[in-house]
């Protein structure tokens, strides 16, 4: 018992706010995700919300919100997108994640 | 963008694919252009961490001293995880033909090794379009500017946006591909060679399946480069779109927090974290054509990429097709132009090398692995199996009585041998 409170002692979970800072950026000032919120209004499953990594899909009310600060570019969004709602692309200019290790 | 008007060869996407073309052409003499869209190649790659080294070392002279390897992997492990607990094969070896590293640095290292041949790397360009006059690839195009090439290497990468705007595929659909979310967790060499029980030059790899996932088709992995270790997981789209209960982050970092990882691990700092789809669909990605009048299509944007259940060949695959398509474009320079007919050359390449034929050699691995109750059954029927086996009170089961006892009410044997027959036929 003693160990398994240990264990649990010094299990220190991260954020995803602070996994995403572990990174380096240069975030774009403009947005290269744009959803279109009619077409996204249809969906029931809002699979974006679970499988962005950056977590740049959240929910509010029933309705998604977007981001595009977070994105680690790897296009999930799009694919996973039933209605075609998602328009994506890479940033410009080399902006956006900067992988070091990769 | 300031440069000469014209290239011989214009490749998109310094990655493993573009960067091993771009070096081999260079070394043929093509005058070569490289459009990345990173700020300096490899910014913008990711992967799992092991590198098979054999192609890489075909393409590259110098590539074992030279390139950033991280560790020879000695040590795989193999893992079902349930709940309650878990069965590993392990395997250990002095010999080793696949190494860790960090894909930023190996693609930067393969770029380096382009420009040292003569081919002019340009960072911070993304390509928006395929240039296209009469029918055929004359250039790219990027925002306002354009640039003239006789051939282009389309390198871009798995989301393929040029090769969907060329109407050469059509968009990437859940079962297509993968999505790997990875961290890179800083221990220092001391640490990881205590824990894992290894030298300094050697490296583990380790593949889980069951739990790791939530049961989602796919796996976790770990990797042990030299002062940090990836820790990862890969679910497949197909089955992640409906199954997911929680999000993708979260399935990680249970992982990472759940034992043995959270033990293995302590102390460490997280340094990245990062994701990118990987090809998953076996033959089913690769486009129909790989080729056309005045262009190539090499690497993840070729859907080249084989997953085995418990290992992964994906540079090794990209570097080497990168590597046949400038070999393809010699021949049909040499044969009076980049016509479609002279570069179908490329897709025999790849037919009579490793690649194609790996790709189909393991078409049923990748049918069998799509089914999905592969990654829930088998944990569970193993570590159910190893519990009557090594927890008995006062009677110890047969070795077949466990198994069977552990089968009971999951699935038939039959179920087993028709997965098993899956696997042995050929494609």
């Amino acid at each position: 018992m003693a160990q398994q409170a240990a264990t649990k002692q010094r299990i220190k979970r991260i954020r995803l706010e602070d996994a995403l800072n572990a990174n380096v950026w240069d975030v774009d000032t403009k947005p290269h995700i744009i959803v279109d919120s009619e077409k996204c209004a249809g969906c029931a499953d809002k699979a974006c919300t679970y499988l962005c990594p950056g977590g740049c899909f959240t929910l509010l009310a029933g309705k998604v919100l977007y981001s595009y600060e977070g994105c680690l570019e790897c296009g999930t969004c799009r694919v996973v997108c039933p209605k075609g709602a998602v328009t994506w692309n890479y940033p410009l200019s080399g902006r956006g994640v900067q992988y070091r290790f990769g | 963008m300031g440069l000469p008007a014209k290239f011989d060869v214009a490749v998109v996407g310094a990655g493993p694919a573009g960067a091993s073309a771009a070096y081999t052409l260079a070394r043929k003499g093509f005058k070569v252009v490289v459009l990345e869209r990173g700020r300096a190649p490899g910014s913008k790659n990711l992967f799992g961490g092991r590198v098979y080294s054999r192609p890489l070392e075909r393409i590259f002279e110098g590539f074992r001293n030279e390139a950033p390897i991280e560790r020879w992997v000695k040590r795989e492990i193999l893992s079902f995880m349930t709940e309650d607990g878990m069965v590993s094969v392990e395997y250990t070896s002095n010999g080793s033909t696949s190494f860790t590293a960090y894909l930023s640095k190996l693609s930067a290292w393969m770029a380096s090794k382009a420009e040292s041949a003569g081919a002019v790397i340009v960072t911070d360009v993304r390509v928006d379009d395929v240039l296209m006059e009469n029918g055929r690839a004359v250039g790219i195009v990027s925002g306002g500017d354009r640039l003239y090439a006789d051939v282009v290497v389309i390198a871009e990468g798995v989301n393929r946006l040029l090769c969907e705007k060329m109407n050469i595929v059509t968009p990437l659909s859940p079962e297509d591909v993968a999505l790997g979310v990875k961290h890179v967790i800083r221990l220092g060499t001391d640490k990881i060679n205590e824990r894992f029980g290894l030298d300094s030059d050697e490296g583990l790899a380790w593949f889980l399946v069951g739990k790791a996932t939530d049961y989602m088709p796919g796996g976790a992995f770990l990797y042990t480069n030299s002062a940090t270790v990836s820790l990862g997981i890969v679910v497949f789209l197909s089955h992640a779109v409906r199954e997911v209960k929680r999000h993708v982050y979260d399935v990680l970092e249970d992982l990472r927090a759940s034992l043995p990882f959270v033990r293995l691990l302590e102390g460490g700092s997280l340094v990245e974290y990062g994701a990118h789809l990987t090809p998953e669909a076996g033959l089913r990605m690769v486009p129909r054509k790989l080729y056309g009048d005045g262009f190539l299509i090499a690497g993840d944007a070729a859907g080249l990429l084989i997953n085995l259940g418990y290992t992964v060949r994906g540079v090794d695959m990209a570097a080497f097709s990168g590597y046949l398509a400038a070999e393809a474009v010699e021949e049909a320079h040499s044969l009076g132009g980049y016509t479609s007919q002279n570069l179908s050359c490329y897709e025999r390449k790849l037919n009579d090398s490793f690649i194609m034929k790996e790709m189909k050699r393991h078409s049923m691995v990748q049918k069998l692995m799509v089914k999905g109750h592969v990654f829930e059954l088998y944990p569970h029927v193993l570590v159910g199996a190893a519990k009557r086996l090594f927890e008995f009170e006062e009677t110890s089961p047969k070795l077949l009585e466990a198994v069977n006892d552990s089968l009971k009410g999951r699935c038939s044997r039959l179920r087993v041998l028709l997965d098993v027959v899956t696997l042995m036929r050929g494609p």
